[in-house]
């Protein structure tokens, strides 16, 4: 092989090299790797993954991040598919009834079909709104899959914590709707 | 000629049969080219309620007389591109279609060019011009000396 075309094909390998390891740097520099959800069990409280998606009954979309400092909020996500969260969303239709003036209940609808979605709110009379997220790219950021999970975000735009056992449910109303 | 008409027979028999596959596509074709949603697998080898609720929608829009194309972009439309098993034939989604051919062509390059280097280094070292007979048995005479 002549030696300028040696070089050129040198080049070229360590271009792609150099490249790849960019990639792979610029990969881990931009993703914590952490959902919500294991932040909260390594103690933390971070500040509530912003999204702005459309709502399942199509009056408009949900800017989360809109309601930092005006309202804390639960947030569901479920999906037509999963039998629990019928139980889960059922609990949060009651509770809205005594905290919605105080917290604003948002339902994210993930990985599922959206008109068995809206069916579905129907047939279990589930009226706070949700947004649908179909590819579930909200979901992984809270901590992914399995559903339900449930989430209560103060005042301020953090998350204090996650519903594992069923007085999660009172005890985390009760603390955001004094923050 | 014969290759040509090798190639026109391979068209006439795939191109009628990819047309009715896309005009009226099969749940069994679909369930290969969509994923579960939840299970990171091909609807066809899954059974879990998310699967099972998509394998519906495509049941129903297959009796609705809907194409493959319709089917498969009102999924993307409600799931996103991850949805389907292959990725899109646009934009990046065509660097995974070209990147193995590519791949597979810049390997063949590096393996023709070794082969031929290796070939080249196999030949035997040409021989000079035979040696002037006068000095040939000059040489003669000073090694037979010089052993003698």
């Amino acid at each position: 092989m002549a030696k300028p075309t040696r070089l050129a094909v040198q080049g070229l390998a360590v271009a792609l090299v150099v490249g790849l390891l960019a990639l792979l740097v610029w990969r881990v520099a931009n993703d914590n790797g952490k959902g919500v959800s294991q932040r909260l069990d390594d103690g933390e409280h971070p500040t509530a993954p912003a999204f702005d998606l459309s709502r399942l009954d199509g009056r408009g979309r949900i800017d989360l991040a809109s309601l930092r400092g005006r309202k804390p909020i639960v947030l569901d996500f479920w999906a037509s598919w999963c039998v629990p969260c019928i139980h889960e969303s059922k609990r949060l239709e009651a509770a809205q009834k005594e905290y919605g003036d105080r917290v604003a209940f948002i339902g994210v609808d993930t990985k599922d079909f959206s008109s068995d979605a809206r069916q579905w709110q129907k047939k279990h009379g589930i009226t706070y709104p949700s947004v649908h997220d179909g590819s579930g790219s909200v979901l992984s950021k809270w901590g992914g899959l399995p559903i339900p999970r449930i989430f209560f975000v103060a005042r301020s735009g953090r998350v204090v914590g996650e519903l594992i056992v069923e007085e999660d449910l009172p005890r985390y109303l009760r603390q955001i709707a004094a923050s | 000629m014969k290759r040509l008409l090798l190639f026109v027979l391979f068209a006439l028999v795939l191109v009628p049969a990819a047309r009715a596959s896309e005009r009226h596509p099969s749940l069994a074709e679909l369930e290969g080219e969509v994923m579960c949603p939840v299970c990171e697998t091909t609807l066809d080898q899954s059974s879990s309620p998310a699967a099972q609720q998509i394998k519906r929608v495509i049941a129903n829009r297959i009796a609705a007389g809907d194409t493959k194309t319709q089917i498969k972009d009102r999924l993307v439309a409600e799931y996103g591109d991850a949805i389907l098993a292959a990725p899109p034939r646009e934009g990046f989604g065509l660097v995974a279609w070209w990147l193995p051919v590519i791949g597979i062509l810049v390997a063949a390059v590096v393996v023709g060019i070794g082969a031929r280097r290796w070939a080249r280094a196999r030949e035997p070292a040409p021989v000079g011009p035979p040696l002037d007979p006068a000095l040939e048995r000059r040489l003669d005479d000073e090694l037979r000396r010089f052993e003698g």
